[in-house]
């Protein structure tokens, strides 16, 4: 049974069909990339899905429940988390309580409206442990947003993996980054995700990371699903190739 | 608390002992003006709820409690039925209002203020109307307790509650629902995707905000003995307001510094020139522009660059928050 | 007098004192189109051009030197503030706007009264505009209907402007986005200032108005700001097209009120305002958040 599936999904808005009877799933401990052109519809996918956006039909199920009537909130609590195209953290508030915050939120304790020295410091304790693996130790106590663009997007990732969900939806990870940054992430992300089940919806543009990082691909065009398989079959699909209009780049 | 609080709540017991009534009369009125300006923090400082209305639970507060002392009710009973009432108005009306933000909330905030006004106003048979309340006394007890009904008694009781106060909003902020309220502010985007209720949260941090200023209120009643509707006039709300900005929001003891300077300030001011208003809204001006983390704030600033460059000259990266 | 007759004189009253709380709060809908704040002091404008204007008009012993001095008062003290120290805070958060107009409200009302003193003023109007006009057969003020045709005049010839100057198309395209505006070569900056002066100035120029209709007080300027607020929530912010239905309604429940709940009436109006935006968070016409 897979963790996130989604039959049918569609989102309408008057009369533009942004998202079009899509299928699909995500397993357990697996790397999904979602990609296509501009105006696809995958950011709107995403939205669905996290439950910022209600759809108009179709059935999401996470974790064998179908929760597509459920607000964003409700779904972050059951282990869904998620970044966002455009970087969104607590700009005021440093780098470790940016991911103390994260931690706090999935303890039992986090509405409790009286002071906990064990839960504070066992939460900073595993909120630096998480800097030191993004390797943004040295910024811990930087405000969030006076870091670079880079950090930022490392500290985003951070955030969204140190709560432990079930399913991370990453939304353009490397957006803004440079092509160092970028394989760096890469990397990151592929020694952050080993040995757990995680499983990741990616949302890219940059077809290197897509192919450094998925175990498969869907490749959305004017919201409908016209590819969905093994990274392979899909470099190789013409449709897709198609849709693209002659992107099959050297790169890949 | 610091190791500063000690040493000054110490003082501010032992004040009667060594200061004329007068004087003590003043600091009983720059304590509850502290607790009122020390409530609005919590929620614009910490949730950045800008409430033009401070005064409707301030108002409540002491009404509620004048009535019960008129009926007689013991004082400490007395004000505690006015805190409940505060809190059970404020939640509904914290759901209300939170339905807006930013300057919308604090129009609500203020209409609902100058609802309450007119209807205190207006309703003479029930309020006393612009004659207000007057003739009760701080009854005693329970089992007949008369420690508070002198001056003396009634000031260490104010001072009392306000530390006992301050103390319980500061576990508050430090608790996990505190720095929730913080996040929820900071983006409520973020805070959503971390399964928090931003909207809730608010309501929240309203509540607990209005709950001490009708606390602030209740001991208003109890030290003037006497209520009128200016209790509840939006300059009052402005007062209360520069009380924060001055000392500095977002740090609980900011505002209450803030709040005895103002109030030792329009004493001062008054006597010297008709217009301290106009000082005030000019020293306001300057505070927004010049000095928006207020005294309190700088100085904290102050303090943690000096923390952070000498850390950085021993070389330690891992200092803890 | 009969119902029919009764029902004329409230609307007619509606219709003044909606010109009045129209003029006020356009002024305010003009700033917050522009600057996207909300101007505090704009109730203390109000009070500050009334007063300018009734000295300017007891010193040349003319009602109309007192109409012209208000608003442009209004608008220069307006501009002053603007240029020195609102300038500075545009790069910070919106409740810093809020807070500064606040005090600068406390300190002008202050102004107001070691200028002029806390007695009310009255200004003499001119034989044309005094004096009785019989409508329906009912006697009715000629300075309420000078009121209503004077207001929507100017309301009528700024929507104008605005729609149709060039003027009017770069107030607009700047409260629709600055910054774009900026990179077309705009000075949007001097084109801020000047809305928010001409703003000013609309708030001076219904103070004056309405000295003859509730006398010049120290105070008048709390009770305006709180009108203009509560009719920019219930019409909608930075809504010019709100505001004229918001002063309606608001003149509307004022004037009946008075009449028949006189001790309500105010609450009324802020029960208004309340379910409005219990309805509409945004106002009726305003930006749906």
């Amino acid at each position: 049974m897979s963790l996130l599936d989604c039959q049918g999904l569609t989102k309408k808005w008057g009369a533009m069909i942004a998202v079009d009877q899509v299928d699909l799933s995500v397993n357990a401990g697996e790397v999904v990339a979602l990609i296509g052109p501009n105006g696809a519809g995958k950011s709107t996918v995403f939205n669905l899905i996290a439950g910022a956006t209600s759809r108009t039909a179709g059935t999401i199920s996470f974790a064998g429940e179908r929760v597509e009537k459920l607000r964003a909130s409700t779904l972050a609590r059951r282990g869904l988390a998620r970044t966002y195209q455009i970087t969104c953290l607590f700009p005021q508030l440093t780098a470790l309580e940016n991911v103390r915050l994260a931690l706090q939120s999935k303890e039992a304790g986090r509405l409790n409206p009286f002071p906990s020295a064990a839960m504070a410091k066992r939460t900073t304790a595993h909120a630096l442990e998480w800097l030191g693996r993004v390797r943004l130790s040295s910024n811990a106590h930087t405000l969030a947003g006076v870091l670079s663009h880079g950090d930022q997007r490392l500290l985003e990732i951070a955030t969204a993996l140190s709560s432990k969900p079930q399913l991370v939806l990453l939304d353009e990870p490397t957006q803004g980054m440079s092509l160092d940054e970028t394989r760096a992430t890469v990397n990151l992300l592929k020694e952050l995700l080993q040995g757990t089940e995680m499983a990741v919806l990616l949302v890219e543009h940059d077809l290197e990371v897509v192919f450094g990082l998925a175990d498969r691909i869907v490749v959305l065009d004017q919201g409908r699903k016209i590819a969905d398989g093994l990274p392979e079959a899909v470099r190789a699909d013409p449709a897709v190739q198609q849709a693209y209009l002659g992107v099959g780049n050297a790169a890949c | 608390m610091n190791k500063t609080a000690l040493p000054l709540i110490v003082a501010l017991a032992a004040a009667p002992l060594v200061l004329s009534g007068f004087q003590v009369t003043l600091l009983t009125e720059i304590l509850i003006f502290a607790l009122f300006a020390m409530g609005l923090d919590v929620q614009m400082g910490y949730a950045k709820l800008f409430s033009f209305g401070h005064v409707l639970p301030y108002g409540i507060g002491a009404y509620v409690t004048a009535f019960a002392l008129l009926h007689g009710w013991p004082l400490p009973l007395a004000v505690g039925v006015a805190f409940v009432a505060v809190i059970l108005l404020a939640v509904p009306m914290g759901w209300l209002c939170t339905r807006t933000s930013g300057v919308a909330f604090a129009m609500l905030t203020l209409a609902f203020a100058q609802l309450g006004y007119a209807i205190v106003f207006k309703w003479t048979s029930l309020t006393g109307g612009s004659d207000g309340l007057s003739g009760f006394v701080r009854n005693p007890g329970p089992f007949g307790f008369e420690g508070f009904v002198s001056r003396e008694g009634f000031y260490w009781l104010t001072l009392a509650v306000v530390v006992g106060a301050l103390f319980l909003a500061q576990a508050f902020m430090r608790s996990a629902m505190g720095t929730a309220i913080v996040a929820a502010r900071e983006s409520e985007k973020r805070a959503v995707a971390l399964g928090y209720e931003p909207r809730s949260l608010r309501v929240v941090a309203f509540s607990v905000s209005n709950a001490i200023a009708g606390l602030a209120g209740a001991l208003h009643a109890g030290f003037l003995l006497f209520v009128s509707p200016e209790l509840l006039h939006w300059a009052l709300s402005g007062h209360v307001i520069i009380a924060v900005i001055l000392g500095g929001a977002g740090t609980l003891i900011g505002p209450m510094i803030g709040a005895a300077l103002f109030v030792l300030a329009q004493h001062q001011l008054s006597a010297i020139t008709d217009s301290w208003p106009l000082v005030m809204g000019v020293l306001f001006i300057a505070f927004v522009i010049a000095a928006p983390k207020g005294l309190w704030g700088m100085q904290e600033s102050i303090r943690a660059r000096l923390a952070h460059r000498k850390t950085n000259r021993m070389g330690v990266t891992n200092v803890a928050p | 007098m009969n119902a029919w007759q009764l029902l004329l004189t409230l609307l007619l009253n509606t219709l003044a004192l909606a010109s009045l709380l129209a003029m006020l709060t356009v002024g305010l809908t003009l700033i917050f189109g522009i600057m996207r704040i909300m101007n505090f002091a704009h109730g203390a404008l109000y009070m500050f051009g009334a007063y300018a204007g009734i000295s300017a008009a007891r010193l040349v012993d003319s009602f109309w030197a007192g109409l012209l001095v208000a608003p442009l008062v209004a608008g220069a003290v307006g501009s002053a503030f603007e240029y020195f120290l609102l300038r500075r805070l545009y790069k910070r958060d919106g409740g810093s706007f809020l807070l500064i107009t606040f005090g600068w409200a406390l300190a002008m009302s202050e102004l107001v009264r070691l200028i002029w003193g806390s007695n009310t003023r009255d200004v003499q109007l001119p034989e044309i505009l005094s004096g009785i006009v019989m409508l329906a057969g009912e006697p009715f003020p000629m300075y309420r209907v000078f009121l209503v045709v004077f207001g929507s005049a100017t309301l009528f010839a700024l929507t104008y402007a605005i729609l149709r100057s060039r003027l009017g198309l770069l107030i607009r395209s700047i409260s629709q986005n600055a910054e774009m505006t900026h990179a077309l070569g705009v000075d949007v900056g001097a084109i801020r200032s000047l809305t928010f002066a001409v703003g000013c100035g609309f708030a001076g120029l219904g103070g004056f108005l309405a000295v003859p209709l509730i006398t010049g007080y120290i105070g008048m300027g709390g009770a305006a700001i709180i009108d203009s607020f509560v009719i920019v929530m219930i019409g909608g912010m930075g809504s010019f097209l709100g505001s004229a239905v918001g002063s309606l309604l608001v003149a509307a429940t004022q004037s009946f009120g008075n009449f028949y709940f006189p001790d309500l009436a105010l609450v009324v109006t802020y029960l208004l305002m309340i379910c409005v935006l219990l309805l509409r968070p945004g106002g009726l016409f305003g930006e749906e958040e």
